[in-house]
């Protein structure tokens, strides 16, 4: 809150939840994308399968956790909203990279 | 992994100036980034499901199938990789008040996909279907 004269800066409301929401959503949009891959790749590649399962989901799950983990940051008394930096986006954008790569592998090598 | 602080917030090129913008914007920011995100799946879904009927289906087997698998999902990394600059950019502008980026990528979608759009009516006529 501002001081008495100061605009106070307005509250994010359900924004912040939302935004939470869509975290999630696309977690669970590259964990789901990764497990029919890795399904697929098993047929020809168990061993390739089970390295990436082990980095793919992993990650996809921590990208989801740390999601959760920020939104009840905001919850803080001396921080009322949730503080946004690049480790997330950066976090999903290696991710979606690394499905794209097991994807690319599976399409050339079969 | 701790949570940021102002002082420890990445990448230092987006946060080393300016000020915090209202926090709906950058909110806002992370959503259109999340479904640019999703969107990349989407095209490297495609690309991984044309190539697993092309796999199974003898009929539908040809390079040229594999080729336009590989190019979905070279499309999905592109977008994934300017998704992430574009939020950074973006994220930047909102802090230092100045204009945002023009929206390049949509207009690239959307051509890219007519182009394959186009391609698999053409391969599947050949085909003979």
């Amino acid at each position: 809150m501002g001081q008495p004269g100061e605009p106070a800066e307005p509250p994010p409301g359900l924004q912040a939840e939302r935004t939470t929401l869509a975290w999630l959503r696309t977690a669970l949009t590259f964990l789901v994308g990764a497990l029919v891959l890795l399904r697929l790749v098993a047929h020809t590649r168990p061993g390739l399968a089970v390295g990436a399962a082990c980095v793919l989901l992993p990650v996809a799950g921590l990208v989801g956790g740390l999601a959760v983990r920020r939104h009840h940051s905001g919850d803080r008394e001396h921080e009322p909203r949730p503080l946004l930096d690049g480790t997330l986006p950066a976090g999903i954008t290696l991710l979606a990279i690394l499905v794209a790569g097991l994807g690319t592998l599976y399409v050339l090598a079969g | 992994m701790s949570a940021p602080s102002h002082e420890t917030r990445r990448p230092n090129r987006v946060y080393q100036e300016g000020t915090d913008p209202d926090p709906r914007f950058s909110l806002a920011n992370e959503r259109t980034f999340l479904a640019w995100l999703r969107t990349a799946m989407a095209l490297m879904a495609a690309g991984v499901g044309i190539e697993a009927v092309n796999t199974s289906t003898a009929l539908l087997h040809t390079p040229l199938v594999t080729g336009l698998a590989v190019l979905l999902l070279l499309g999905g990394v592109l977008i994934s990789a300017v998704s992430f600059t574009r939020w950074a950019t973006t994220e930047k502008a909102l802090r230092t008040g100045r204009p945002l980026p023009p929206p390049r990528m949509g207009a690239f979608l959307g051509y890219g996909l007519t182009a394959i759009g186009i391609a698999v009516v053409v391969l599947l006529i050949l085909l003979g279907f």
